[in-house]
């Protein structure tokens, strides 16, 4: 709280300073501050990056903007020490699911004010709320990837199946084809996988934890969540072959290696499946008149709910130029530059620009799955419940054939001891 | 004759196994390093590069995408060089006071040496942060240095205390009755003989500071400011797909430095002038 | 003040049976040195740039973690909240976790297993090498060197898929050796293997200071102790136990205290490989805990009364190798 007033305190005196002419650094003054911006991984394209460099720096003369592309890895160990320290960066994006764990604790600076400038009802919502915290909007979508399935079309052919319009469908299709190749899987499921492992839980009717008051609940354990899990675990025993304690990433090795049917995976792994052969990392090209791709289908058809991964974009508490920090900001939720995130490939932030993506058949399937994502509980101890990997560590078990009832039970305690914490 | 013989064999069968087992993995690092990315995990493994390329280098060396190798060389060599000697000098004579003098708080010294090698560094991240940010030494080569310095000092004051244990005191004395001041004899008897053992602990620290990773993503976050391991790491995303084999280029070509390093200096390791002059 | 020298103690001299071969005890240093004022200075002199820097960049933040392991303190309070203490509520939750227990018990026995068989093959290897002719003895310290010098991660990334359920090498030489088909077969899923894993990738790791370090130790015994001892018919263990590895004993222990300590605090191999496969809560050790307790998890307080809780157990563990060295004199 105390660290809220403060920002706010930064703020007016800066303007105030700036208004009478002693400025030491702030807005649109001409002294050349260097606005930091840290961009994770490379999804945000170079397009987007100069637009953002050339526009911040023409509409605030005598500044600059710096982007510092930082990794993943270790992303949190480095916000928490670097947002605190007096060498901040200004803007900062992190991911969806670690934005709560910023936002509670004062790490960022308060946005409620500019809400409906950076694009208010517009923003996609689930996002806004993992950017806020106790009534305060600190952190804005940024752009939001969406889970798609990919399948092989001469397997489904061999098969004789057309494209499922049912979860149970798409279930029954997958071990059909694990069954007719035998070494395939049906669908591709590695245990610690459990992104995928949320639209079984919440088509059943169950989540991983309700909001009971002004606490959360775990509640893998009610009925509804049961009958999601063995879904889960008959996909996972019966269609995958994939290994049971393995992960997520690099779904494309089995994939071009002929030894998966059907594939959950966010929607740029198209890309990485389809990668020249002359690529930094080639993939299998041949393949492309082969790979279909739909949305996930839900219990009663049209689009499962999917979990949506993504990022969000907020300014440091500790910038020194907070207005400067904010104007880059409200340039990159801009419609010009959410755009270009569209059109390669990422959900934009604002719901009237889903249309970028285009129009093809993955952009469709992008578009009705991202109009159905859904996010993890916006508890600010959710990221703690997943640095703990309790889930990981949960499905694995499922994938083993454990009882589920007993698992679900177990890791209800813990999620909920963290989430009380 | 024949038991030497058989000796000779057994003996250099063993060496062969110790070096097959020692370099396999970093043989397997290579061969990935030379192939495709998308050829690297295949059912029947390639044990040569099946299709042999060395665009993993240049991507590593010259992607402009990404931020360059040389700098990041540049600071590596730069903390790791400096460590590595601010280390030798000050644990060579921390090491020296606790073994050639008896004074009131040596035990304390040594039990604090000790000690400060048990504290799990994960535990500390947020503190050193800190610290280095009130001296405004985040992002700048003396900050990691002195964390580094720090880091390796321990252990390196720890390890010589034995090796200059095992220098007999009587070859100063010897000097000094020669007319060597205290502090002559030190550096012209001692330090000689200690070659050994200050090759060992300066290749651990050399190695140490070259591959630390998590401090120097927290302490030094500007991207120019980047060190080799941290470096290697913007080869690995999580939304899209890990280049492995440009990080196993990455890796190969981070190996060097150390390989040199250790091939100038381990010519000291040898021993021949302790012996030499111990028997003397 | 005594008048035995520190140096005293690393010469054979107290060995039994060994003090025919044994060289004569070194003097102890003189007075003469005691007399001046500035000799008196000296130790002092050469002790203040190490514990400068030690003061600076580990004492603080020592002390400020020994606070924290008092105070409630997250997030929150890393970006300026005021923290409150909490007594020893923060080592009470600990304390009475019983992952704690199981990740110090996993730890431990883990430790164990790693330092002896490091030392084994460390000085296994050691003495190999004082018997190499100089062509296989380069080729031997490069091969160490090798595997000392791959960064961590990468070490974890290719042992990671050596052993990998579809893809890995050993799956299939070990496939090819017995004939069935071992594609599949997870070695990161039981615990057990997955610490037999871990195990393999620790101490290729941590075998080539060992073997370096007592090999390095090796060189300063001086050969004609050695002759002298073949000549008394002394067979090659027996030479080694009573004559060498008493001149080696500071090394040893030195050595062994550091393995402990280091495979106790183990961190980035088992936090790396439980990102390949395997669960998280049956593989855990201290240093994985902690990391995921305070930087994870946001936990500080609770990460510092564990990190304050493992030193005093690390303490407890080395204390009969302090007591030894302090009745000895050594320390």
């Amino acid at each position: 709280m105390r660290k809220k007033i403060l920002a706010a305190v930064g703020i007016g005196m800066a303007a105030a300073l700036a208004l009478s002419g002693c400025s030491g650094s702030s807005s649109g003054s001409d002294d050349g501050a260097d606005i930091r911006v840290w961009l994770v991984g490379t999804d945000t394209p170079d397009e987007a990056r100069d637009y953002l460099k050339t526009t911040f720096e023409a509409e605030n003369p005598g500044s600059t903007l710096t982007i510092e592309e930082q990794a993943w890895t270790g992303l949190v160990d480095k916000l928490t020490t670097n947002l605190s320290g007096s060498d901040s960066p200004d803007v900062v994006e992190v991911g969806n699911t670690q934005a709560a764990a910023f936002t509670s604790a004062g790490a960022f600076l308060d946005l409620s004010d500019k809400y409906e400038e950076l694009g208010g009802d517009d923003l996609l919502p689930g996002f806004v709320e993992a950017g806020s915290y106790d009534g305060s909007f600190y952190a804005a979508p940024y752009y939001s990837g969406a889970r798609l399935v990919f399948y092989k079309k001469d397997l489904y052919a061999a098969a004789g199946l057309s494209v499922p319009t049912t979860l149970e469908e798409y279930v029954a299709n997958g071990k059909a084809l694990a069954a007719a190749n035998p070494g395939v899987s049906g669908i591709y499921f590695p245990g610690q996988d459990w992104y995928n492992a949320l639209p079984y839980i919440w088509e059943a009717g169950g989540d991983i934890a309700v909001k009971d008051g002004d606490s959360w609940k775990a509640s893998l354990s009610s009925p509804e969540s049961i009958a999601g899990l063995e879904m889960i675990q008959d996909v996972m025993t019966t269609a995958s072959s994939a290994p049971k304690d393995g992960n997520e990433t690099s779904p494309e090795v089995p994939f071009c290696a002929g030894e998966v049917a059907q594939l959950s995976a966010p929607s740029w792994v198209k890309w990485s499946i389809l990668a020249p052969l002359d690529a930094e990392a080639p993939g299998c090209p041949d393949q492309e008149s082969n790979l279909g791709v739909f949305a996930l289908p839900g219990a009663d058809g049209g689009a499962a709910k999917v979990f949506a991964g993504g990022s969000n974009i907020a300014v440091a508490a500790k910038s020194a130029h907070p207005e400067l920090a904010t104007a880059a900001l409200e340039i990159m939720l801009s419609d010009e530059y959410q755009t270009i995130l569209g059109k390669t490939g990422l959900v934009p932030a604002k719901v009237s620009l889903a249309d970028t993506v285009g129009t093809d058949e993955v952009a469709q399937a992008i578009a009705s799955a991202a109009a159905n994502a859904k996010l993890t509980p916006a508890s600010p101890k959710w990221a703690d419940v997943e640095a703990a990997g309790v889930l990981q560590d949960f499905f694995v078990k499922i994938g083993q054939g454990g009882d589920v009832t007993e698992l679900a039970t177990e890791v209800d305690k813990k999620i909920d001891d963290i989430l009380a914490g | 004759m024949t038991r030497k013989r058989l000796d000779s064999l057994l003996l250099g069968t063993a060496a062969v196994i110790v070096f097959v087992f020692s370099v396999f993995p970093v043989y397997w690092m290579i061969n990935t390093s030379l192939q495709p990315n998308n050829q690297i995990r295949t059912v029947v493994p390639n044990f040569v590069p099946a299709n042999f390329t060395l665009r993993n280098y240049e991507t590593v060396l010259f992607d402009t995408t990404r931020s360059d190798f040389m700098p990041a060389l540049g600071n590596s060599l730069m903390v790791t060089i400096s460590t590595v000697a601010i280390a030798l000098v000050f644990a060579f004579l921390a090491s020296l006071a606790v073994t050639r003098f008896r004074f009131r708080s040596r035990k304390g010294f040594i039990l604090a040496i000790l000690i400060i090698q048990m504290i799990p560094a994960e535990a500390m991240i947020v503190s050193t942060y800190r610290v280095l940010d009130s001296w405004s030494l985040l992002n700048t080569i003396a900050g990691l240095t002195l964390v580094y310095v720090a880091t390796v000092l321990p252990f390196t004051i720890w390890t010589l205390r034995g090796f200059v244990n095992g220098i007999p005191i009587d070859l100063e004395e010897a000097a000094m009755i020669d007319g060597c001041s205290r502090t002559g004899a030190f550096w012209k008897i001692t330090f000689p003989l200690l070659a050994p053992g200050l090759v060992a602990t300066g290749v651990f620290g050399f190695i140490q500071a070259w591959n630390e990773f998590l401090l120097a993503l927290v302490v030094n976050s500007r991207p120019e400011m980047m060190t080799l391991p941290v470096w290697l790491r913007t080869f690995q995303v999580a939304t899209g797909t890990t280049n492995w084999a440009a990080i196993m280029a990455g890796s190969t070509l981070m190996a060097i430095p150390v390989v040199i390093f250790f091939l100038v200096v381990q010519g000291r390791m040898t021993g021949g002038l302790v012996s030499g002059a111990v028997k003397g | 003040m005594s008048t035995h020298s520190p140096a005293l103690e690393v010469a054979p001299g107290g060995a039994d049976g060994s003090r025919q071969v044994a060289p004569v005890p070194p003097e102890p240093p003189r007075p003469v040195h005691r007399r001046r004022r500035s000799a008196r200075m000296a130790p002092m002199v050469l002790l203040i740039p190490a514990s400068l820097v030690l003061i600076v960049v580990i004492g603080y933040p020592l002390l400020q973690l020994v606070i924290m392991s008092f105070q409630e303190f997250g997030r929150e309070q890393v970006f300026g909240k005021p923290a409150p203490f909490v007594g020893l509520d923060n080592y009470v939750r600990v304390l009475t976790d019983s992952q704690f227990w199981a990740v110090l018990g996993r730890s431990v026995a883990f430790a164990a297993v790693n330092v002896v068989v490091t030392m084994l093959i460390g000085t296994l290897i050691a003495l190999l090498l004082t018997r190499l002719n100089k062509g296989f003895k380069l080729l031997v310290s490069v091969g160490l060197l090798l595997a000392w010098a791959m960064p961590a991660l990468t070490a974890v990334i290719v042992w990671g898929w050596m052993f990998d359920t579809q893809y890995g090498v050993v799956n299939y030489v070990l496939g090819m050796i017995t004939g069935q088909d071992l594609h599949g077969n997870s070695w990161l899923s039981n615990p057990l293997s997955f610490f037999l894993v871990a195990t393999i990738i620790i101490t290729w790791q941590s075998v080539p200071f060992v073997a370096f370090t007592i090999y390095a130790g090796l060189t300063q015994v001086p050969d004609e102790v050695l002759e002298a001892a073949q000549l008394d018919g002394a067979n090659g263990p027996k030479r080694f136990f009573l004559v060498t590895f008493p001149y080696l004993r500071s090394i040893f222990l030195v050595v062994t205290v550091l393995q402990v300590i280091w495979d106790l605090r183990v961190f980035t191999q088992i936090y790396a490989l439980q990102g390949i496969g395997g669960i998280r809560e049956q593989t855990s050790t201290l240093g994985v805990y902690i990391y995921q307790t305070s930087l994870g998890t946001g936990d500080y307080g609770a990460g510092g009364a564990i990190a304050v809780i493992m030193v005093v157990i690390m303490m407890a563990i080395s204390l009969y190798y302090v007591r030894q060295s302090i009745k000895d004199e050594e320390l």
